[in-house]
Formats: C-alpha cells, structure tokens, sequence
C-alpha cells in the first residue's frame, strides 16, 4: 500500500527498513536470478537472520522477528522486531539508529504491528 | 562451508567503504567525471 501509516511513538515492534537484501536484488532494477542456487540464498538469509537475532538478542527478549523477502518495491527487506517490552525496543532503536550493517545504514523505526497475524494494512 | 557461529563475522558496524561513500557523493551531485573538450 501507499498509505503513510503513522508511526507511533512508543510500541514494542521496531521496523528496520529495507535492510535484508537477497544476494540476486542487490540493485533496484535486479531480475530475480533463476539460476542462483536456493541453498546459497537459504544460507545468505539464515546467515542475515542470525546476525539480526544475535544483535537483537542484545536489547531484551524478542517475541518475534520477521523478515520480508518480497521482490516488489513495497516493504522490500523490511525486517520486523517485536520486543516482550517496549523499554527494551525503545533501547534497541536508541542502539542501532546512525550504525551500519553490511555497509548500508540502518534506518530503524517503530512499528505500530504488534500481532503479526493481523498486519495487514487497513 | 563452516556453519560455526565464532568464525563467521556480523555484518553489523561493517561500514561502507570509503570509495563506495566517495562513487555515491559524486554520482548524487550528478557530477561526470571527465575532462572538459577541447575546442
């Protein structure tokens, strides 16, 4: 959707925008390769999950972690965080706001989905 | 390939390079690098 969906102040989700990047949609015009091999891109994605989680891990208890492997433009790589508390996202976005990973910055927001069955947008 | 958690490196804090930082600022002031014709 195209909607400007507000962002809350305090929630216990955080949205890291565009950050996971399949290793064939490394550019905004990239084809998805059908000849990459699906075990290296399992690997790269298990391998990007696992520094996330390790990272997140840090800031408090995580509930839930998604990440969006799409191939359209909309919400590409967006990776989802709920946190058991919202002190604990709150100290996360603190933490990881102005760093880098994988030499892109990070751009970290709240996020007003906390139940990830029901985020659609409406 | 070594699936062991102590060998493989984050991909946190790994800054851009620098010559990336450099190609990104030009290519965003819409400079061409060349040289100006000769008359």
């Amino acid at each position: 959707c195209s909607r400007l969906h507000t962002k809350p102040t305090i929630s216990p989700t955080l949205c890291l925008s565009n950050m996971y990047q399949r290793p064939d949609m490394l550019t905004p015009q990239a084809q998805p390769n059908p000849n990459l091999d699906p075990t290296h891109i399992q690997e790269h994605f298990e391998d990007f999950y696992q520094d996330l989680f390790d990272e997140l891990s840090k800031y408090g208890h995580i509930e839930s972690l998604n990440i969006c492997d799409n191939l359209a433009d909309h919400m590409v790589g967006n990776v989802y965080v709920q946190f058991r508390e919202e002190e604990d996202a709150a100290n996360a976005l603190r933490n990881l706001t102005g760093r880098f990973y994988s030499g892109r910055p990070i751009i970290v927001d709240f996020s007003p989905v906390t139940d990830f069955r029901e985020a659609t947008c409406r | 390939r070594s699936r062991s958690k102590s060998k493989r490196i984050s991909g946190f804090d790994m800054a851009p390079p620098a010559s990336a930082l450099l190609a990104g600022a030009a290519t965003a002031a819409g400079q061409i690098p060349g040289t100006s014709p000769t008359i």
